[in-house]
C-alpha cells in the first residue's frame, strides 16, 4: 500500500465527499471455532461477546495480564461456534502466537491464522454502498442493504466465499470485504468500474491515516502498544469490566480504583504548527504528557491530534503547549472525536 | 516539470534568483513534487543571518518534514507572509509568487557550489538522491 495514489490531501477529501478503496490485504485474519469459541473470546478479550449475534461484531482488545494492550480487534461472530478476528497487520504473528497459547490452555477451540489466504479490501465513503453493490449477488441484495453498523455477512464473490462487513477505520460509512487472494483482483477492478456513478478511487495510507486520525480511531504502534490500558487509551467504552473474568481485568480494577496514570485526549493546536507523534506536550513548564498520533486535519481544518497525558494535570478545553521542533506551540484539548463519524448513517 | 533558467539552484533542492544584492530564494518544483501535498512553511524572522548551507527553516507536507537550507550565506530582509499563510500555494508557483525569503547577500557567492537550470535538471534526472 503506497502513502498516495494522488496526493494524501486529494485521496482524503474523496473519501469524506465520494468513495474511496483500500487495499488493505496486510491486515490479519484468525478465524476461532469449537464449542468453546464464544467462552474462550469471553475471556480473551475485552468486550461483551454475549452482545454479539449472528452476523455482527465488535470493537475490542487483547491484554496482558499487567492490563497493557497486546493488540485492538474487532471480533466478528459468524456462527455461535464460528467467530472471525480482524487484527494489525504488524501485530499478527504476535497476536496469534498468544491466541494460540490461551486456546491451549483453555481447550475446547481451534484458532487458525488465515492472514495469506485473505485479501481485505475496504470501501468507504458516502459512496460506498453502492460501489459495493456490484458485488452482490441478487438474492443478496436485500440483506446487504440491511446491514447495519459492524454487522457482517456472507456472499459470494465470482464464485468463491467471501465477507463483507459494513465497518472501517475513516468514520464514513463504508464496507471492509474479506476475499479469498484468487479473486481479489477481479473485486478491485468491478469496484473501479463503478468510478463514473460513485467517484470510487484508490486511497493510501497518508490519507488512511488522517480520516482515521479525525476520527479518533486509534493507531496500535502510536496511540496504545503493550504498556497502555485501554483504561488510559479512551477505550472504556469497549472495556466491560463486569462481564466477568478476562485476561488483564484484575489490573483494570486496581487501575480503576487508584486512577489510571495517563489519560487521553483529542487536541487541536491553535498556533501555526504541526504536532507530531512523539512530541512533548507542556503546561506552565512541566512536561505532562506526549503527543500520540499528530497531523494536519484536512476536513476539520487546521491541524491537531491525540495525545496521552499524566492524569490530573490537565483537563477538557485547557490550552497546553506541543514542543514542535524546540518550539512551544499553543494547543487545546477537545473532546472526542475531532470529527463526527457518519458510520452509522 | 520548470526550472527557470534565469535562477541558480542548490543539491539540496533550493533555489535562488541574485540581483544587485537582495536575493530571492524558495525551493524547487522537483522538491515540491517529491513533497506532495505541502501543509506548513515555517521561516525565519526578517534579521536573522544564516551562513551557506545551514538549516533557515522547515517545509512540511502530509508526509514528511524538511530543513530549507541556504543557498548562499546573507541576513534575511523580508519574509514571504503569502508563503507560510497558504503553503498549498507553493505546489502551483514555487518561484514567482512562492519565493520564501530575501536575502541580503553577504560577500561574493562561489560559484562552484550553485547549478545553473540544466545541471540542476540533469542532477534532478539521475535519479540517485
Amino acid at each position: 500500500m503506497p502513502v498516495s495514489y494522488t496526493t494524501v490531501l486529494q485521496e482524503h477529501k474523496a473519501v469524506r465527499e465520494a468513495c474511496g478503496v483500500f487495499d488493505v490485504s496486510h491486515m490479519g485474519e484468525v478465524l476461532v471455532t469449537g464449542a468453546n469459541a464464544g467462552a474462550f473470546l469471553q475471556y480473551l478479550t475485552i468486550n461483551d461477546i454475549e452482545k454479539l449475534k449472528d452476523g455482527s461484531g465488535q470493537y475490542s482488545a487483547m491484554l496482558h495480564d499487567h492490563g497493557g494492550m497486546i493488540d485492538d480487534l474487532i471480533v466478528y461472530r459468524l456462527k455461535s461456534d464460528r467467530f472471525l478476528l480482524c487484527v494489525n497487520a504488524s501485530n499478527t504473528a504476535k497476536d496469534f502466537a498468544w491466541i494460540e497459547k490461551q486456546a491451549a490452555k483453555f481447550g475446547g477451540v481451534q484458532v487458525a491464522n488465515e492472514s495469506s489466504a485473505w485479501s481485505q479490501l475496504a470501501v468507504q465513503g458516502p459512496n460506498s454502498a453502492k460501489a459495493v453493490e456490484v458485488l452482490i449477488g441478487a438474492t443478496d441484495l436485500a440483506q446487504f442493504r440491511s446491514l447495519q453498523y459492524m454487522d457482517i455477512m456472507s456472499i459470494t464473490l465470482f464464485g468463491k466465499a467471501a465477507l463483507v462487513a459494513r465497518t472501517g477505520y475513516t468514520g464514513e460509512h463504508g464496507y471492509e470485504i474479506y476475499l479469498p487472494n484468487a479473486v481479489a483482483e477481479k473485486t478491485w477492478l468491478a469496484l473501479m468500474e463503478t468510478q463514473p456513478a460513485t467517484g470510487i478511487q484508490p486511497i493510501g495510507l497518508g490519507a488512511r491515516d488522517t480520516l482515521r486520525l479525525e476520527a479518533c480511531y486509534l493507531l496500535y504502534g502510536n496511540d496504545m502498544n503493550d504498556e497502555v490500558s485501554p483504561l488510559e487509551a479512551g477505550i472504556s467504552w469497549a472495556t466491560r469490566l463486569t462481564k466477568g473474568e478476562f485476561i488483564g481485568r484484575n489490573a483494570l480494577l486496581a487501575q480503576k480504583e487508584a486512577g489510571p496514570k495517563r489519560s487521553q485526549f483529542a487536541f487541536v493546536m491553535s498556533e501555526d504548527g504541526i504536532a507530531r507523534s512523539g512530541m512533548e506536550i507542556y503546561r506552565n513548564g512541566e512536561k505532562i504528557g506526549v503527543v500520540t498520533s499528530g497531523s494536519v486535519l484536512p476536513t476539520v481544518g487546521g491541524a491537531g491530534g491525540m495525545a496521552l497525558i499524566t492524569r490530573g494535570k490537565a483537563s477538557l478545553n485547557d490550552e497546553v503547549e506541543v514542543d514542535v521542533r524546540g518550539k512551544r506551540k499553543l494547543a487545546r484539548l477537545v473532546q472526542k472525536p475531532l470529527y463526527k463519524a457518519k458510520v452509522k448513517g | 516539470m520548470e526550472f527557470p533558467v534565469g535562477l541558480k539552484y542548490t543539491k539540496d533542492h533550493e533555489w535562488i534568483e541574485l540581483s544587485s544584492g537582495v536575493a530571492k530564494v524558495g525551493v524547487t518544483a522537483y522538491a515540491i513534487d517529491q513533497l506532495g501535498d505541502i501543509v506548513h512553511v515555517d521561516l525565519p524572522k526578517v534579521g536573522d543571518t544564516f551562513e551557506a548551507g545551514a538549516a533557515f527553516g522547515t517545509i512540511e507536507s502530509t508526509k514528511t518534514v524538511s530543513d530549507l537550507y541556504m543557498p548562499v550565506a546573507g541576513k534575511v530582509v523580508e519574509v514571504n507572509k503569502a508563503a507560510t499563510d497558504n503553503p498549498e500555494s507553493l505546489q502551483t508557483d514555487p518561484y514567482k509568487n512562492g519565493w520564501l525569503v530575501k536575502l541580503e547577500v553577504k560577500g561574493t557567492p562561489s560559484a562552484g557550489a550553485l547549478l545553473d537550470a540544466s545541471a540542476y535538471e540533469a542532477f534532478v534526472a539521475d535519479g540517485s538522491h
